[in-house]
Order: C-alpha cells, then structure tokens, then sequence
C-alpha cells in the first residue's frame, strides 16, 4: 500500500516535471514563430491574401501526414499500452481529414483546389515529415508525445488567435479560415487528454527525456517549415 | 585553488573578493492622499468631456481599490518624478539609519522621467541635494527597477561603493491627462479614445520606492542578503508591448518613431501616448511563464524553499490566468506566501516592486532565515526580472 501510493507519487512528479519542461520547450518555439517573417506580417498588419493562400498551401502538405504518422505511431505501440494506442487512433480517425477542410479554406478564399493539392512540402516540412515518420516507426514511440503536446499546443493556443487576425486583415468570412477557428476549441479538455496520455508511459526516466527531446527538435522542425514560408 | 591563481593570472577577479551585499533600508514615497476607484477619472481628466467608456471595466480587471496620484483633479502638479523618487530615497536612507551625506551611489529607474534629457539620476541627485556622487540611470518599464537594482547590487559586491540606493519613480498620471489624446488619432471621430491607449490610464498610478544596499547587515533589526539578480530580456523575438513613441502600425519601424516625425506631426498620429498591444501581451505572458518554469527547472529556482513571493503584476485577472499553468508543472509558490499591496496603490509601473517590499518589511511577516522572491515582468518588449534573497 505504502510502496502503491509512493510509485504514484513518483508517477506525478514525473508528469510535473515533463510538462514543465514542454512548457519551456514551447514557449521557446512560440517565440521563434512570432519571430518569423510570415508571423510577423500577420502581427504588424501587413498581411495579404497571397500570404494566407501560402500559409494554407504550406501547411497542408504536414497536416495530411499528421493522422499518418499517428497511425503508424499506433502501429508500433505493443501490447503492454494497448490504452495509448487506442488513445492515438482516435486521435487519428478524429484529424485525418482535417487537411480536406484546410483545401475548402484555400478553394472559399479563391484558391485553385489543383494549386493546394499539387504543392511540393517546403524543407520545413520535409524535414518535419521525416522526422515524424522516422520516430513513429520505433517500436513503443513514446517520444511523439512531445511531438504531439507542440502540434496541438499551435493548434489550441496559436491557431484561433491567428485566424481571427487572417479574418480581420483580410474581411473574409469564417468559411475561409475554418481550419485556423476551429482548432482553437477545447483547449483544457486537450490538456487533461495528453496529461492522461503521459500517465500511460510515465514514471520512466528515459521516456520522460525522449518525449522532451523529441518535442524540441519537432518545434524547430516545425518553426523552420513557417519560416521557409515566404512572405 | 590552481584555478584560482589562474583567474587571477588572467587580471580576473577572484571570486574571494566579491562581498555579500545587503538591503539594510526601504522607502515609500506615495503622493497625496488614497484615491478611490470612484473618483480617479477626476484626477487624470476626461476626454473630450466625456467619461471612459473602458475605465470600470479596467479598474474591476486590474483589482484596483484605491491609488495615488500626484496630480490635484484639476491637473496641477503636487510633486515631479525626481521629486518623489528622492523623497523614497531619503526614507530609504532613514530607514537603514543613514543619511544623504552617506550615499555614494545612485542607480534610478523610471519609465518616463521629469525631463527627455539629461536622465532620471541626474534629477533624483540634484533633488536629493547631496555632494559629488556617482549615478546611473536605468530607464525601461516595470523591469528597469531591477535593472538599477543589479548595478548597484554590483557597486556594492565589487567595492566600487559602500553605500547604494536603488530607487525607482514614476508619474505616470500626467501622461494621462486629456491633452495628451485629444487632437490625436488615438481619439475617434465621436470622441472615444482608442481602448489600447484609455484602458493604461486605469492600470497605472504615482509614487515611488527605493533600497539601500551595503556590504554588511544593519546592526539592529532586520536586513536582506542578496543571493542574485537575474534579468532577461526576450525583445529580441517581439515587437514593443507597451511603448511610447511611435504609432501602432509602425512600432516595429524604429524610423517612423516619434523622433524623427519631429513632436507636432508624432502628437497628431498618436505616438506620444503610452499604449499597449493586449493581443501581444497574451503571448509575452507566456514567455514570462516560460522563464519562469525554466528557473525552476535549472534549479535556479525551488519553489518550496521560497517563503515569501512578492511578485509584481498589473491586474489580479493575470495571476489568475497563471496559477494554472504553474500548479500542473510543479512549479507554483502556494498563494499564502504572496505578498502584495497592488489593491490599496495601484500598479506604481517601475517603483511597485519597492513599494511593495517596503510594505512587506514594514508588515512583520519576514523572520530570519526566510528567502524572499522578487518577480518584476515588463511587457514593454518582453522583459522578466528575478531577484532572491535571504532574511537576515
């Protein structure tokens, strides 16, 4: 009983101190973002439409592979964590298409749909991509979880912030900035999911470090496919 | 021992001969008499006639009970920015039972002083009415006072004086008045003022607090050794927060600053008010958090061996929106061991911090052997500033 409740004690500082370090991960990745010239235009008022269809065009490339990389993150999760695994299907299932409503957002700002669908991925995202593909085929990748706290940390902290900027600079209905609106929902609700998610793998020392390094090199990856981006 | 002769080789100090400092006084200096929440427009003047339309909303938010101005209602000055800084000065003087005659250095700070030119020292020390002294002017936002702090922490610690004040003023009300937004276009056509320009003129209020370091403990009461200052600056990756001099739009453009548009031109398109970015401010707040959780985590900072956090911050709203971050990493300084007189004066801009410390020292609440955390943030470009130190 005494041994039980001082593992789980164990178990919280653990959890404590990772999320503390991405905290510190993040809002060092944040800054880089504000820091880049596309983020920049957006912050000063000098963004225009032609930025915003990059923007889209950009990210789409990484948000198809994103349900892909998670697929085959579940894939190569064994038996012992059959709960993360199921975890991370549905979050797959749940954003697979996601890049779909990215193309509705470029194609009601007047984009050409064949422009957005036939973009190469900049070297941000390529190398991002990579990255992602290449850890989530280890067996037991538990290190994506910091890829994850950084890719939906932009998409619950950042992107409604952003969109309701896009929307304001350039008056265009909600219809066109969807995918930047609606990730800003449920911020605590992803908060207490991915703190659920950390307690499936922690306490373990070396996981806790691959999960904070993992979230540092995915925010540089990622802060270099933005700023590859040019505005 | 080798790497020490060494270092000394090298024309390096040793670090032997680097001497603890102390806080061995504190002073206040807060103008005129409290100003409740229901008559402060009074004092900083209504635009174009009429009443603010944010100015409850600001007050509620920033938890404001009453301030002090050094304005009367209609505008006369009572003090001037070196004035009251000095008087912090004296009291800081008496309080570690010393005089003016004692002072041998004099580091300032202030975000706006009396005059453009020359700075906020100079003023103080010519106030102050002491003999030939060295000074040091720090001008920034809330965060210059820690600024002052570090060089006359330093003076201290490296010999170069035996007594320093660090002192910080501010008089911010007068920069509030109607004449500094009517005309502008910081006012609209109906005569409402732009919330990012009206809203500062509820979240700032006058006075001004000081220090005085020495290399050794007062003999008779109590006194606080310095463990470190540390400052960190993050304007590198933001545009200006809170500033003055240049309009919004163009806040980036250091040529489009008011200075070179000449005063007449910079009034009309706004660029003399003080204004800030709330917008910006969310994301500064959590690079703030993010030095933060970073001193926690390199151990430069352990929560639970902090006895009293005196931890400066503009509106109560804020440090609700922070708790929750801190209590899920583990890095939360229960809020029994906060200290703050922010509700009775105000957000004093760079003199909070002293004021604030004053009130604390004066309360009782430190015991010997305590550690005491000072936290200044300054949304200006993205500053944060901490400083530890111990009750002895």
């Amino acid at each position: 009983m005494a041994d039980g409740s001082r593992i789980e004690q164990r178990g919280d500082d653990q959890v404590a101190d990772t999320l503390r370090k991405l905290a510190v991960v993040f809002a060092d990745f944040e800054q880089r973002l504000e820091a880049t010239p596309l983020i920049r235009k957006l912050t000063r008022g000098r963004f225009e439409l032609a930025d915003y269809q990059l923007f889209l065009i950009n990210l789409r490339q990484q948000v198809k592979d994103g349900a892909l990389w998670m697929s085959r993150a579940a894939s190569n999760v064994g038996e012992a964590h059959l709960e993360l695994r199921s975890t991370l299907m549905r979050h797959a299932v749940t954003e697979h298409r996601d890049f779909r409503l990215l193309e509705a957002d470029f194609v009601c700002s007047g984009g050409e749909v064949e422009v957005i669908r036939s973009a190469p991925k900049n070297v941000g995202s390529e190398a991002l991509s990579a990255w992602m593909f290449h850890e989530a085929s280890k067996p037991d990748p538990f290190g994506l979880l910091g890829a994850m706290f950084i890719i939906e940390g932009l998409g619950s902290i950042k992107a409604a912030p952003w969109g309701r900027l896009v929307k304001e600079r350039l008056n265009l209905p909600d219809e066109a900035v969807r995918f930047l609106l609606y990730h800003g929902e449920n911020d605590a609700e992803h908060m207490r999911e991915f703190e659920e998610m950390l307690r499936m793998v922690l306490p373990d020392a070396a996981v806790a470090e691959r999960i904070v390094m993992t979230a540092k090199v995915t925010a540089r990856l990622y802060a270099l496919q933005i700023e590859e981006i040019a505005a | 021992m080798r790497a020490e002769a060494q270092l000394c080789a090298l024309g390096t100090m040793s670090p032997g001969l680097l001497r603890d400092v102390y806080i061995t006084g504190t002073g206040a200096f807060l103008p005129g008499e409290p100003v409740g929440v229901e008559v402060m427009e009074d004092f900083i003047g209504r635009i174009g006639r009429r009443s603010s339309a944010v100015g409850r909303r600001a007050l509620r938010w920033n938890g404001v009970e009453t301030r002090h101005y050094a304005l009367t209602p209609e505008g006369r000055p009572l003090h001037s920015n070196a004035s009251m800084t000095a008087e912090a000065t004296k009291a800081a003087l008496e309080d570690a039972g010393l005089s003016v005659g004692d002072l041998g250095h004099l580091a300032t700070a202030t975000t706006q002083g009396d005059y453009i030119v020359p700075g906020h020292a100079s003023a103080v020390h010519a106030e102050l009415g002491a003999g030939p002294i060295e000074i040091a002017s720090y001008q920034s936002v809330c965060a210059s006072a820690l600024m002052a702090a570090k060089g006359a922490w330093l003076q201290v610690r490296a010999g170069e004086a035996e007594v320093a004040a660090a002192a910080a003023g501010e008089f911010s009300s007068r920069w509030f008045r109607p004449e500094f937004y009517e005309g502008t276009s910081l006012v609209d056509a109906k005569g409402r003022a732009r919330v990012e320009a009206d809203f500062l003129r509820f979240t700032l209020s006058d006075g001004a607090g000081a220090v005085v370091m020495e290399p050794k403990p007062r003999p008779d009461g109590l006194s606080l050794k310095i463990d470190w200052i540390d400052l960190t600056s993050l304007a590198g990756r933001f545009d200006p927060c809170m500033w003055a001099g240049s309009t919004f739009a163009d806040r980036a453009d250091m040529k489009s600053a008011w200075s070179h548009a000449g005063p007449v031109a910079a009034h009309a398109s706004g660029s003399i008010a003080l204004v800030q970015d709330f917008e910006l401010l969310k994301i500064v707040i959590r690079a703030w958090i993010g030095v933060w959780l970073e001193k926690v985590d390199q151990g430069r900072i352990v929560p639970d061996e902090v006895d009293h956090l005196l931890c400066h911050y503009s509106a109560r709203s804020l440090r609700e929106e922070i708790v929750s971050v801190l209590n899920s990493t583990a890095a939360m300084i229960p809020e029994e061991k906060w200290f703050s007189n922010l509700p009775t004066v105000g957000n004093i801009g760079a003199a909070s911090i002293w004021v604030m410390l004053d009130a604390f020292m004066k309360s009782g609440r430190a015991k010997r052997g305590e550690k005491v955390l000072l936290i200044v943030p300054e949304s200006g470009r993205a500053m944060v500033g901490f400083m530890m130190c111990e009750v002895v």
